[in-house]
């Protein structure tokens, strides 16, 4: 379609030129002969910014898992357009991206349903995150998880997809479905609709709290103190997320900022409006998802 | 409409009126726009590079079994309304190896439904050495057997001036061996065991056994076992082969052979003995020997890629070979960024490969079914080195069947990181105004290269 746009466009154009340059229509006409139809065509506008070679998110498009790092393309806070549409990133020390798998409960092919257990092959900074990244090896396949607090190379995780009837007196690094822990174990990765992958408390250094299981489901406390209702066959690991004194660090200097990719924010002063000074509030409601039975109307 | 896009239709078609003589200067010289440029037309007053809309999802196509699609195709042009005709992938009536697609695994025709793991000669094992010799059903001893050694050390053993000539080697391949300032790794790595292997040879005036032996280089080798109910191969082609006329006699006695069925092999649960090895669905069965390739034939790269066929390569050396007993493999480190092995993964690779050609000898001269004890075990040796450290390692075959954990195992002496020198530095090393190091050849080891004496002399003295 762009292609036929480009030659309708094309077209017009060629065809218009011996209209304005009236003196030297004859010669025109004679020179493009009988490839000129009768009519201008209309044209509708199109952009000549087709993809640029910097906006290939490739890199993103890989399929196979791999733990080998991936070479990443800095976006600089620029969307599909080109313009910017975050401030204040860009620039920055190179980094490579190891494809972490956030999906823990992630079975080999011929061991379906079985717990299993891997083996922490090393724990290691990654640049694209907070957190440390924990090699674990585990029957004939190795991959990068979120490292928990006190992990250490040589360490056995496990992880169980099955939930009993007694609450299970989990070690730190294991990854449990909700319904499986006790109530008030330090949780971290959690994953709000079973089999997506966890999403939430992955930061250094945060972890969630398990405050109750109501009948199927889970109400866990996120580090920013919001509630958040679950089903209980989500996976979580158990212990707090690595790093933990991430929170302590000092920059030190304005450079340590842009080595992180950090622009310096605009230096203009401006009023600050209602959204500045400490705000206390009631927490929001607790958060539900889970998708209950919609009762029909008949 | 949105108000966006209507701006957006004025200024193109404004693009197209009149003025546009005058963005002739923007036109390249074949009269068609520069690519992958905004145009900006300075004379309209409002923005031009309006927002792109996001890509449209195309709309899904629904297949009905038994409906029939009326297609253009009859009409030879596109019409409204009619689905768009599909033809069959058009195929070349010809053979072309340029254009050539090999066809998915499932329809090769050595497609097999059990997996078979393949060791190649850029697998780097998770577990190193212990993964090796639960592979192999080898009990691995720390330290070379004192009477190899000792071999090294009788005076008719020595080379004169050993170890003068030694250093001289060492200097040569570390520092004369180039015009740049400073050889690489991999040519100083190369030049330093021919030259070693160089003066081990010169003692073939007095011990005539050596010379009923040839090098070869980039031999392929491949072997065929089963461990438990999986199917494991070797392939690959790997450094150095010093093969020999005659066999290597046994080391270790068959009192110890019998004790070895009493060690247990280290397990290292939870990590499965395959990992990392390369998983085929498409291989050839009992392939088993060791050689050249057949000459003309292209290079063969094993691909850590997600093709799991492999396919299988001539034969090695042909039948009536003067030289079939493999006597020392000789390894390098390999200058592929890709396969960058560590040292326990160097010599877990060691141990593969000099079992793998071990076991291509054994299953030539004692057939293809599992034996359980070898009445003349098979005696491999391999060394190592990075140009500085060597790695030796002997292996002694005793048997073939390798189906379970228990029974009578391989025997392999395992001596690591054994250092030849400390530093041969081009420039001196120095901190805070003070020579650490000096420059050339500093901290020489003859222990090392009697050693290595001992292994080629082992069978000819």
């Amino acid at each position: 379609m762009a292609l036929s746009c480009l030659t309708r466009a094309l077209r017009s154009l060629t065809l218009s030129q011996p209209t304005l340059l009236s003196s030297q229509a004859p010669v025109a006409h004679l020179k493009l002969g009988a490839l000129v139809p009768s009519t201008v065509s209309q044209c509708r506008g199109f952009l000549i910014t087709a993809s640029l070679k910097q906006n290939r998110r490739n890199w993103k498009q890989m399929d196979k898992y791999t733990i080998r790092p991936i070479g990443m393309k800095k976006t600089g806070g620029r969307d599909h357009t080109g313009k910017i549409r975050t401030r204040g990133i860009g620039g920055g020390h190179k980094q490579r991206y190891r494809w972490v798998d956030f999906q823990r409960l992630r079975y080999e092919p011929n061991k379906e349903d079985q717990p299993f257990e891997e083996k922490v092959v090393e724990v290691r900074y990654d640049p694209c995150r907070s957190a440390d990244i924990a090699l674990i090896a585990g029957g004939n396949r190795k991959r990068w998880i979120i490292a928990t607090e006190k992990m250490q190379a040589g360490d056995i995780i496990k992880t169980s997809g099955v939930i009993e009837r007694m609450a299970v007196s989990a070690n730190e690094g294991d990854a449990y479905p909700l319904g499986a822990l006790p109530v008030g174990t330090l949780v971290n990765n959690l994953e709000i609709q079973p089999g997506r992958g966890s999403e939430y408390i992955r930061a250094a250094g945060t972890s969630g709290i398990l405050l109750r299981k109501v009948n199927g489901t889970a109400i866990v406390q996120l580090p920013s103190k919001q509630q958040v209702q679950v089903l209980e066959t989500c996976m979580v690991t158990v212990g707090r997320v690595s790093n933990i004194d991430h929170n302590k660090r000092i920059i030190g200097k304005a450079g340590r900022n842009r080595w992180l990719g950090i622009r310096p924010s605009s230096g203009l002063w401006k009023r600050k409006g209602g959204w500045a000074g400490r705000k206390i509030k009631p927490l929001p409601p607790m958060k539900s998802y889970i998708n209950l039975p919609l009762i029909s109307a008949n | 409409m949105i108000p966006e896009a209507t701006r957006y239709l004025k200024a193109t078609v404004s693009l197209f009126s009149p003025n546009i003589f005058l963005n002739a200067s923007k036109l390249s010289a074949h009269g068609a726009p520069s690519s992958l440029q905004t145009r900006r037309n300075l004379r309209v007053s409002h923005c031009l590079a309006a927002k792109v809309p996001p890509p449209k999802k195309p709309r899904e196509k629904v297949e009905i079994p038994g409906l029939e699609m009326v297609t253009y195709g009859d009409r030879m042009h596109y019409v409204p309304g009619l689905a768009k005709p599909v033809y069959p992938p058009w195929e070349m009536s010809f053979k072309d190896p340029r254009y050539y697609r090999s066809p998915p695994a499932q329809e090769m025709a050595l497609y097999k439904d059990k997996p078979c793991y393949i060791f190649n000669q850029r697998t780097s094992i998770l577990e190193g050495v212990r993964q090796a010799a639960w592979l192999t059903k080898t009990q691995v001893s720390p330290g070379l057997l004192p009477h190899l050694i000792s071999l090294a050390a009788k005076p008719e053993n020595q080379l004169p001036d050993q170890d003068e000539r030694v250093q001289n080697a060492i200097k040569h391949s570390r520092f004369w061996d180039t015009t740049e300032p400073r050889p690489r790794k991999e040519r100083y790595s190369n030049t330093l065991l021919l030259n070693l292997l160089h003066l081990c040879a010169s003692l073939q005036p007095t011990h005539p056994a050596v010379g009923r032996r040839i090098l070869a280089e980039n031999y392929s080798l491949a072997a065929t076992w089963k461990r438990g109910e999986d199917l494991f191969q070797i392939r690959g082609r790997n450094g150095l082969l010093h093969c020999s006329m005659d066999p290597l006699p046994r080391i270790c006695g068959e009192q110890e052979v019998l004790e070895t069925s009493d060690w247990v092999l280290e397990s290292f649960y939870p990590v499965s003995p395959t990992i990392d090895l390369q998983q085929v669905s498409v291989y050839k069965e009992e392939m088993n020997y060791t050689g050249e390739s057949p000459p003309g034939f292209p290079e063969m790269e094993l691909s850590w890629s997600s093709s799991n066929h492999l396919s299988p390569i001539g034969s090695g050396f042909r039948g009536e070979y003067p030289y079939p007993h493999a006597h020392t493999l000789y390894f390098l480190e390999t200058s592929d960024p890709n396969c960058k092995l560590r040292p326990e993964q160097f010599r877990a690779k060691m141990i593969m490969f000099t079992f793998g050609n071990a076991l291509a000898r054994a299953h030539k001269l004692y057939g293809t079914q599992p034996q359980s004890l070898l009445e003349c075990p098979i005696t491999v040796q391999a060394v190592g080195t990075n140009g500085r450290i060597f790695q030796f390692l002997v292996f002694q075959l005793n048997t073939t069947d390798l189906s379970g954990d228990d029974g009578i195992k391989n025997q392999a002496w395992l001596d690591e990181d054994v250092e030849l020198y400390d530093f041969a530095k081009v420039r001196p090393f120095i901190k805070r105004k003070e020579v650490k190091v000096p420059a050339g050849l500093a901290g020489y080891k003859p222990e090392t290269f009697s050693k290595f004496l001992a292994l080629y002399l082992h069978g000819a003295a």
